[in-house]
């Protein structure tokens, strides 16, 4: 069966050579032939991927030892729903998942084109299929899923217990779905630049492609904060991480071309900058992709050290010539339509936001990578960590927050004064009264305030935007408020849909601030009966049990907890011994309320028989998920909107 | 630098803690740290504060004993600089050249817009627009009176 799946990636490796040449060759001809043929090539590329994974999958939950990657990933006592997800424990699976993640967006791409004839799409299909030349050569060549062990061990080494979780089953494939996707969008600007087509039409296309995987991405990043929260057992959930910035990387820079774009839709500006974006939110995606898998920096989540490293980021380097080579060359077809009117305008906010976006991945770029610089440079082993990130990172964000208001108050063109009045009074008067009502409760710090002054400031402005919408709309809607704001949104979906995006944003700033600013710590050897206190709870230890699981044994401590004199509930923070593994895992106990999280961590058991309990409060969590939801709402309302084309291109179509 | 800025209230010791990286390999904020090293760093943190020890005295001592690996930001000095420095220099940089860029592409006063340097992607003049009106709320109530039109046509047909 190995030599099977070896075969097919090999067989994938060459049909993905023979889509670029044969597209390539019916592009420079004009033949419809070699284009047809190119397009199955990229069709058969995904069956064979698909079988690949299969024949894996099938190794896995079998638990057949005499693959290296099933041996070293798996254990014959790990539950079978692990053993499947196991596909993506480990590097050489990882990188299957990516290949078949591409191969499956390359399908659906040739499907929802497969009825136009122009060669524009062909060329899109063949950059696509560049990126596949790179995957399955990789995991044909050097690092097949597919090794045989000479002699099989009697048992496999067992997955890593961190990704025994069920947010770990579906984080993964969500993530890369992220990552993966800005592929169509960057094979897009490859394709214009390649075929040298003018106008905007290629930007609506590729609208909803990268609304999908930016969402996408953005799920994938909150599910990963999600898991660190209650995996990892630190308190927190976002420790600024190399692989959680790899993953907040794209996702910044692809913001920043979501945003510009409409420059370019509405105003035939900017052309030149949006390739280089997207482009810059592709490589992004790959750089991830190689730092999660290549063990360069250290980090929680590089678990396997490996050779793939030089191979990344030479195609890293490829890629990034390559397109800048083709945006010099074309030049031309990237010249402005149009000029600005005014530089308080809305296209200036958007040009600003796109400066703080770029700007923020840059300092978190730089952060991650700099400990290598600079122990090449110095020889001294340095740390850049949340302490850096949080000090670089948070004013810089502020600054969007602020603008995130600014922004969509201003008319495009020009922002006349009296415009400005009628849009700011308001949302800066209830920031001001928000950061007033917010002092008594122990507000303080200039960052603080700034985050309770903008997002009051950018709720009034998303609010005001409704009422102005329904205002405009009295004439043919006169039923109740909530089918008035229904009726609204669907009338345009992008707009509304992307305040919506924006106020999640804010729900999800203010649980940032509640959480990393508010938190309260307290930590103690606690005996039985003894109590540990934290603000208004109050934990008693109630005692130690051990008991067994499948395949791990649980030490866990039972703690009473009580609010304000009040008993709330029990919780059982534990440990949990895997039988594979030598490090003890902490199984977090959480008491979640709307407005703060008890978050629960035994340390250990001492000798004498005390139970070392770590307790933080964690105020707003809850908003950052559900934050992150309606961020989600928003883009599932901006993505069904369907495409809309000027009316000349229509014409030309 | 930055714990002033964000917040008040929050213990001496976890000040500190948050400030610092575990060594050992489970590389994580000291503060949240249930390994064995971090536990023992906390307790010499609360020890230092409880002997009245500065902040500077204690997080100096740790380095001497961990190295510059425990500074969860490096010391701005030297080499380092050059992380603390860039991220600001880099976004200052960008909004000049953001602002000149569009102070460029800002129509003078009388000059003609004229059509892509390629002449075909926009016809000539552009429509003028209402100024000052955001153009958007004009959209919306153009839709609903069209809707509306549209109604009262719809209804006229079937009367």
């Amino acid at each position: 069966m190995s030599e099977l799946g070896r075969l097919s990636l090999l067989l994938a490796f060459a049909c993905s050579i023979f889509a670029v040449g044969s597209i390539a060759w019916g592009l420079r001809t004009g033949l419809s032939g070699p284009l047809r043929g190119g397009r199955r090539a990229v069709w058969t590329v995904c069956g064979l991927t698909v079988l690949a994974v299969i024949i894996l999958e099938r190794a896995l939950l079998a638990r057949d030892m005499s693959y290296r990657y099933v041996a070293e990933h798996t254990s014959k006592d790990l539950p079978l729903h692990y053993a499947f997800t196991s596909l993506w424990a480990g590097q050489e699976g990882s990188l299957l998942l990516w290949l078949l993640i591409l191969s499956a967006y390359g399908s659906a791409f040739l499907f929802a084109y497969r009825k136009r004839l122009d060669p524009f799409y062909d060329a899109v299909a063949m950059v696509i299929a560049c990126v596949m030349i790179f995957f399955t050569g990789l995991l044909s060549f050097v690092s097949s899923p597919f090794r045989i062990l000479a002699t099989p061990p009697p048992d496999g080494m067992g997955l890593n217990p961190l990704l025994q979780d069920p947010g770990m089953m579906i984080h993964p494939p969500i993530l890369y779905t992220g990552y993966v996707g800005f592929v169509v969008p960057f094979a897009f600007a490859m394709a214009v630049l390649l075929l040298n087509r003018s106008g905007t039409r290629w930007i609506e296309e590729v609208r909803r492609w990268t609304l999908f995987c930016w969402g996408f991405l953005g799920v994938g990043v909150l599910l990963g904060a999600r898991w660190a929260y209650i995996e990892l057992g630190w308190g927190g959930y976002w420790g600024w991480d190399p692989v959680e910035n790899a993953s907040l990387m794209p996702w910044l820079v692809g913001t920043a071309f979501l945003h510009s774009v409409m420059i370019e839709q509405r105003r035939g500006m900017l052309k030149t900058w949006n390739i280089t974006l997207i482009a810059l939110t592709f490589l992004l995606s790959m750089f991830g992709t190689f730092l999660t898998r290549s063990g360069v920096l250290t980090s929680v989540h590089s678990f396997a050290e490996s050779n793939i490293g030089p191979w990344f980021l030479g195609f890293i380097l490829i890629t990034a010539t390559a397109a800048t080579a083709l945006i010099l060359y074309r030049k031309a077809l990237l010249e402005s339509e149009n000029r600005m009117e005014a530089v308080v305008s809305r296209e200036g906010s958007f040009l600003f936001n796109n400066v703080l976006f770029v700007a923020l991945t840059f300092a978190t770029f730089l952060g991650t990578t700099f400990p290598v610089l600079s122990e090449a440079v110095t020889g001294t082993k340095i740390s850049v960590s949340a302490p850096f990130f949080n000090r670089v990172n948070v004013p810089i964000a502020l600054t969007l927050l602020l603008l995130t208001g600014a922004g969509p108050v201003l008319s495009w063109k020009r922002a006349t004064a009296s415009v400005l009045k009628r849009n700011f009074i308001l949302p800066t008067f209830l920031g001001v009264v928000a950061v007033l009502v917010a002092l008594p409760f122990g507000a303080a710090g200039i960052y603080t305030l700034v985050c309770i002054f903008g997002a009051a400031f950018v709720i009034t402005t998303i609010v005001m935007e409704f009422a102005r919408g329904i205002q405009a709309r009295k004439s043919v809607e006169t039923g109740p408020l909530p089918g008035q704001v229904v009726s609204l949104v669907q009338k345009n979906k992008r707009r509304y849909g992307g305040y919506i995006v924006h106020a999640g944003m804010v729900v999800l700033f203010l649980g940032v601030l509640g959480s990393s600013v508010f938190q309260k710590e307290a930590h103690g050897p606690l005996r039985n009966g003894e109590t540990l206190k934290l603000g208004p709870y109050a934990l008693t230890l109630r005692g130690v049990t051990d008991h067994q699981k499948q395949n791990a044994s649980l030490t866990t401590a039972i703690v009473d907890v009580q609010r304000d004199g009040k008993f709330v509930a029990t919780e059982h923070p534990s440990k949990a011994f895997y039988s594979k593994s030598q490090q003890p895992m902490t199984e977090v106990a959480l008491h979640t309320t709307p407005m703060e999280d008890l978050y629960l961590i035994l340390g250990g058991v001492n000798e004498d028989g005390s139970a070392s309990i770590q307790a933080y409060i964690n105020p707003l969590v809850s908003f950052v998920w559900v934050g992150g939801l309606i961020m989600v709402l928003g883009t599932l309302i901006a993505i069904s909107d369907k495409m809309r084309l000027r009316r000349e291109e229509k014409v030309a179509s | 630098m930055a714990a002033p800025l964000l917040a008040k209230g929050k213990d001496p010791a976890q000040e500190i803690t948050s400030q610092l990286i575990c060594p050992c390999s489970c590389g994580e904020v000291v503060s949240g740290c249930i390994c064995e090293t971090g536990m023992s760093m906390k307790a010499t943190v609360e020890n230092g504060i409880k002997a009245g020890k500065s902040k500077k005295e204690i997080i100096g001592a740790l380095v001497s004993q961990y190295g510059e690996v425990i500074r969860g930001a490096p010391k701005p000095e030297g080499f380092n600089l050059i992380v603390w420095i860039a991220p600001f220099a880099a976004t200052l940089l960008g909004f000049a050249i953001a602002w000149l860029f569009l102070r460029r592409l800002v129509r003078r006063r009388g000059e003609r817009v004229t059509a892509a340097a390629h002449g075909e992607a926009t016809p000539g003049e552009p429509v003028p627009f209402p100024r000052g009106r955001a153009l958007e709320q004009d959209q919306d109530s153009l839709r609903a009176r069209a809707e509306a039109e549209l109604r009262q046509l719809k209804q006229g047909r079937e009367a």
